[in-house]
């Protein structure tokens, strides 16, 4: 009789007030399920972690990466992300920071390596 | 090159050249102490002929600030240098010694990674302008610290609790919720209003 809840779904949606993005996270294609029940058991989960679990996990990852993003934009070069302001944010946890610092160095000589390789090879 | 499977804080390096205190904040405040006195003993008979030719010098005895931190991030780069190689010699006899399963575990461990593409569009989607490399690379990375910080609070819970993994949704939320309450995941839900 009372059709306030037409569609429990549609309400979810209004309800996170989202745009297509955020909308109704169980509606939303799942992103990551492969790496992360990969993630999963290297960490140290059983080698078939559950559905749910990992749902869990992928939905705490984007919020993460979300609120990162939003908070990246707003300190620094306003409306955009770069790299100096994900380290600001995360100079207060050693582990993330040092993990950046780590990823950022290897990409660099990587990337001298790559290039004095390339060079020799075009120069003979 | 530094091992990726460390994540202690020691990991990451002062720049090497920058005057300014550039070390990271988890870096025992003893150690530069220790090192400053010997470096000091060392620099008086080195500095003493350069000193003459610095403007910043205030004494005979002591160099210049930036001279006396640059020989600190020298050498401090040169016995992190040795750590390393001893670190990575103790990964290769630890990995050597590893079961078929424990194997597995660690090759999951070190090749799993968030797909790129699909990271770089979710930022993209949120800021609506396009990002650098770098970032994605560095979201990536913080991403799966992140899940990793996870998956092993929830562990202790399953543990403590007397369960068996895998992990059930109730473990993953008592892990979440642990971790806000120790301010180490993101919680948007309180704001701290500082002055009524």
């Amino acid at each position: 009789m009372a059709e306030e809840e037409d569609d429990p779904g549609f309400d979810e949606d209004l309800d996170d007030g989202g745009n297509g993005v955020d909308s109704g996270q169980g509606k939303r294609k799942r992103l990551f399920s492969k790496e992360l029940r990969c993630m999963m058991y290297g960490f140290g989960d059983d080698q078939n972690p559950y559905t749910e679990s990992v749902d869990i996990l992928e939905d705490l990852v984007i919020e993460f990466i979300t609120e990162m993003t939003h908070k990246a934009m707003s300190i620094g070069r306003q409306g955009r992300v770069q790299v100096e302001d994900i380290v600001f944010l995360i100079r207060k946890d050693p582990r993330k920071f040092a993990r950046v610092k780590d990823l950022l160095t290897m990409n660099e000589e990587l990337k001298k390596t790559l290039k004095a390789f390339d060079e020799a090879n075009y120069g003979s | 090159m530094a091992d990726p499977a460390r994540v202690r804080p020691e990991a990451g390096r002062p720049e090497p050249g920058e005057g300014s205190c550039s070390s990271t904040s988890s870096e025992p405040a003893a150690k530069p102490l220790s090192v400053m006195m010997d470096l000091s003993v060392l620099q008086r008979s080195a500095a003493a002929a350069a000193e003459e030719e610095e403007e910043e010098g205030s004494s005979s005895l002591h160099p210049s600030p930036a001279k006396k931190l640059k020989m600190e991030h020298d050498k401090k780069k040169e016995k992190r240098q040795k750590v390393d190689e001893d670190e990575i010699q103790k990964m290769q006899v630890l990995v050597s010694s590893f079961s078929e399963e424990q194997l597995n575990r660690y090759e999951m461990y070190r090749r799993s990674a968030f797909p790129k593409a699909a990271i770089k569009r979710l930022i993209q989607s949120i800021t609506g302008s396009s990002v650098s490399q770098n970032v994605v690379i560095a979201m990536s990375g913080i991403s799966k610290v992140f899940t990793g910080e996870i998956v092993e609070e929830a562990l202790d819970v399953c543990e403590k609790w007397g369960d068996k993994p895998p992990l059930q949704p109730k473990h993953m939320r008592e892990a979440v919720r642990r971790l806000r309450s120790r301010e180490q995941s993101p919680n948007t839900k309180h704001k701290h209003i500082l002055f009524h």
